[in-house]
């Protein structure tokens, strides 16, 4: 991961006047989050957060409200100070930029989406879109251009001269993604975009999302306090409590192997279908046809990355189990005694 | 059937037993001493569901305002020692006090007149005077003895006022007596919600405020009004008295003294800051022959086109059309130069105000502590009377217009100031953190966030800043102002009710074009 475009390395913010005090405690004595609260009347957002976050990645930060996740997001384009350690973006360190440099590297290279659009009423959707342009300075036909562009690229075409208050929900919410893309930024901060949004437009646009930055190559921050959304967005996720990040992995990663209780609790109610593969819950084959009867004649074949939701458009069709192949090789044997359990989330007898 | 039935209301009756102990704790707890018999009355109270009360609190009854004191009720305690007074007040001039006095008085006085009368008539010279004092004196006779019988009347009532005043003590005495638990109750269930906001139980503290209160205002108020001739010193303040121990004989009261002494303390300002008062009253004068030389410098008609076409742009026809016949009444009736004088005055305020009230409206919105410091001089500002804050101003800047656009600044800014703080409070956080993270700078922040959003709340507190100036530039006709006020001020002094009631309409409908032009211009920005 040479290639890092955002790297946080233990990053702590604490709220309150004393709080270069109360830094001092925790880095001295150690001391938790109640204590800190108790004896310095400061709230603890977020405690020594690190991760890289390399181009091109979408990487999702999960967290209940509170988990300090919207906090940890802001200090990456400094809305927020860190009260100490380091974030470099695109390796530059943040906390030592100019307020001027800090204006041009918002402008120019974050965009950020937040959970509740924040357009502004007066504007139209054009000149929202327009408006990181219009501080960087940018002509006014050349910004309408980009914006016009801009709104194309998430639908949006035949609404640029309506006032936000004119469209839908998802439609405000697609503008502000618009605005975000409009500077070209290296790195997109996604505050809970869709959480406003009711779940069928949710849906929607969480593909269009994943579709427009996957096309895009953009370095993605997203937060959410929805599991199933991390999981279908994400590359890799990150899972914060009281401000600690518990476990970071890849959605597989997170669902097979929680790191704790707290995010086995999480991973529970979530469905494996797309998550779980072939491999990891087949039986070898030599094994099948030592113990088991049944003729693997007419049986569908399917590769080991195939997931469940594959194995039971397969397994419907026909009595006989599913045969997994490896490059074309039979490995393994899914009977639907063995999917079945592998729905309810891999338990295997 | 009816055995089962009867079971069920025996398990019925033991639980609201059960839950009783628990009550009755709480009430102990409540009343403190005499706990036992709270909780009596106010099972009475709570089982009772009638609207009379069923109680009755026989130490209320005796001790009156002064066990409400010592359970802290003091909404009863006071009510019911007006009543109190009251009845002793009629029970004392029953008694003791004198009711028919002031005629007594009154009819000997008639009396002496007779005699003068009399007098007069033994000395007179002619039979014409003569006669004359003697009809006089036998009709002044007359009236005394008719006085005299009235006197007497009243005296014979005293008994009757006597039980009168004791019967209102009985039945305001019963009434306590019959009312204080369930008053006391309703505490209660307050202090079920918050101990800590209601006082509970019997504090010597609390029967002391009451015995020194009682002990304070019942004996002076009941002398007062039943003995007839009282002491001076109870009818008046005795100001001059206590200005003589503070200053020593012959040195004139406190006040004349505070008053002389502020009096040279201002003229020594204004002296001192001359220059910077002279210059003040040079701007406001500048802005105002501005206005004055545009509104009555130019020809009338084009004046009055230029009203009307503005308001038929902002405000549509039927606004254009009220401003016409507005304009053509106040032209008609010779009021055309004073109204004029009228908009500058208003013109010229309404102008200082937007320019000095919205950057201070601004600074308010946005520094919390700067509003806190200003706050209340706003109210100050807006609470003062008129009046009062005329005389600085006619000590510092003198008497004319400009003087008078100062009075009117400090009434009819507090408005805008207000408005424009609280427009830039209410845009939304997440849009100013929105352009923040766009990059935008603090000046860029302003110009294209906060102040469009602000607008609606500051062009608000401009219209109401209109109206006040308005409203005010009549008053300022008393330190020297012009226009219509001064028309209407002599109209006042006068009190020539036809050209006042003219001056008055005329102001109105200036009043009301403003208005309606001012709030059309800012609903098509909208």
């Amino acid at each position: 991961m040479g290639d890092a475009v955002v790297k946080l390395t233990d990053v702590w913010k604490i709220f309150g006047a004393r709080a270069d005090e109360a830094m001092a405690a925790v880095r001295n004595e150690g001391i938790g989050k109640p204590e800190v609260l108790q004896r310095f009347g400061c709230v603890v957002g977020v405690q020594g957060a690190s991760f890289d976050v390399p181009r091109g990645e979408i990487f999702c930060i999960m967290g209940l409200s509170g988990s300090g996740k919207s906090t940890l997001v802001r200090h990456i384009n400094r809305l927020i100070d860190p009260t100490a350690g380091s974030i470099e973006i695109l390796g530059q360190d943040v906390s030592t930029l100019s307020d001027r440099e800090l204006r041009r590297i918002r402008a120019q290279q974050i965009g950020m989406v937040f959970q509740h659009m924040a357009l502004m009423p007066h504007r139209t959707v054009r000149d929202n879109v327009a408006y990181p342009l219009e501080i960087r300075k940018v002509s006014k036909s050349k910004r309408w251009a980009i914006s016009d562009h801009a709104l194309g690229l998430v639908d949006l075409t035949g609404y640029e001269d309506r006032l936000p208050s004119e469209l839908s929900g998802g439609m405000q919410q697609r503008v502000g993604i618009a605005r975000a893309l409009a500077s070209d930024p290296e790195i997109l901060l996604m505050d809970e975009p869709f959480s406003a949004l009711d779940p069928l437009i949710r849906l929607q646009l969480q593909d269009q999302f994943k579709a427009l930055v996957a096309q895009l190559k953009k370095t993605t921050l997203f937060i959410t306090h929805d599991l199933d959304e991390a999981i279908r967005i994400g590359h890799r996720i990150a899972i914060m409590k009281d401000g600690v990040i518990v476990q970071i992995g890849t959605p597989e990663d997170i669902v097979m192997n929680p790191a704790d209780d707290y995010v086995r609790e999480f991973v529970q109610g979530i469905s494996k279908l797309k998550l779980v593969k072939a491999h990891s819950i087949m039986m070898p084959i030599e094994e099948f046809k030592a113990t088991d009867e049944r003729s693997l004649d007419d049986a569908p074949r399917a590769d080991e990355n195939a997931d469940l939701d594959q194995l039971i458009d397969l397994s419907v069709q026909t009595y006989s189990p599913v045969i997994i192949t490896e490059n074309g090789q039979d490995i393994g044997v899914v009977d639907k005694a063995r999917l079945l359990r592998g729905i309810q989330g891999g338990k295997n007898d | 059937m009816t055995e089962k039935q009867d079971q069920i209301k025996v398990t019925a009756a033991s639980d609201i037993e059960v839950n009783h102990e628990e009550l009755d704790a709480s009430i102990r707890e409540f009343a403190g001493p005499n706990g036992d018999f709270y909780v009596i009355a106010f099972h009475k109270i709570h089982n009772s569901t009638g609207a009379l009360p069923t109680t009755f609190n026989f130490f209320a009854a005796l001790f009156g305002p002064l066990w409400a004191a010592s359970r802290a009720i003091w909404g009863m305690f006071w009510s019911f020692l007006i009543l109190e007074i009251f009845a002793w007040v009629q029970i004392g001039r029953g008694f003791w006090g004198n009711p028919g006095a002031d005629l007594l008085e009154r009819a000997e006085r008639q009396q002496a007149r007779v005699q003068d009368m009399l007098e007069r008539a033994a000395e007179a010279a002619s039979q014409d005077d003569v006669d004359r004092f003697t009809t006089l004196a036998g009709n002044l006779q007359k009236a005394a003895e008719k006085t005299l019988s009235e006197a007497n009347a009243i005296q014979s009532e005293a008994p009757a006022i006597a039980l009168t005043g004791l019967l209102i003590l009985l039945v305001v005495k019963a009434l306590q007596g019959f009312i204080a638990n369930s008053i006391y109750e309703k505490r209660y269930s307050n202090w079920r919600i918050d101990h800590s906001m209601v006082e509970s139980g019997r504090h010597m503290r609390n029967i002391v405020m009451g015995v020194v209160l009682v002990a304070a205002i019942a004996p002076l108020i009941i002398f007062k009004f039943t003995v007839n001739t009282s002491f001076a010193f109870l009818d008046a303040f005795p100001e001059e008295a206590v200005s003589q121990v503070l200053l020593g004989e012959g040195n004139g009261t406190l006040f004349a003294a505070l008053a002389g002494w502020m009096e040279a303390r201002i003229d020594a300002a204004a002296l001192a800051g001359g220059d910077v008062f002279d210059g003040v009253v040079a701007t406001v004068r500048a802005v105002l022959d501005g206005l004055t030389l545009a509104l009555i410098g130019s020809p009338w008609p084009v004046v009055m086109l230029i009203i009307c076409v503005t308001a038929w742009r902002s405000a549509g026809p039927r606004v254009a059309i009220f401003t016409a016949a507005s304009l053509a009444y106040i032209a008609l009736l010779g009021y055309w130069a004073v109204a004029m004088e009228t908009v500058a005055l208003v013109g010229a305020s309404v102008l200082l105000c937007v320019v000095i009230g919205i950057p201070l409206g601004i600074w308010f919105g946005k520094s919390q502590r700067a509003y806190s410091a200003a706050e209340p001089v706003l109210d100050l500002m807006q609470t003062l009377p008129a009046f009062v804050y005329l005389i600085p101003i006619i000590a510092f800047f003198g008497t004319g217009n400009p003087p008078g656009i100062l009075a009117t600044i400090i009434f009819g800014m507090p408005p805008v100031i207000r408005l424009t703080a609280l427009g830039m409070r209410g845009v939304p956080e997440s849009i100013k953190e929105a352009a923040v993270a766009f990059g935008a700078s603090r000046w860029q922040l302003l110009k294209d966030v906060e102040l469009p959003l602000a607008l609606p709340s500051i062009m608000t507190g401009v219209n109401q800043t209109i109206l006040m100036c308005l409203s005010m530039v009549v008053i300022i006709s008393l330190i020297g102002g012009g226009g219509l006020g001064k028309e209407i001020l002599e109209a006042l002094q006068y009190a020539a009710k036809g050209p006042g009631l003219l001056g008055g309409f005329a102001i109105l409908f200036l009043a009301m074009v403003m208005d309606r032009i001012v709030q059309g211009a800012f609903r098509q920005k909208r």
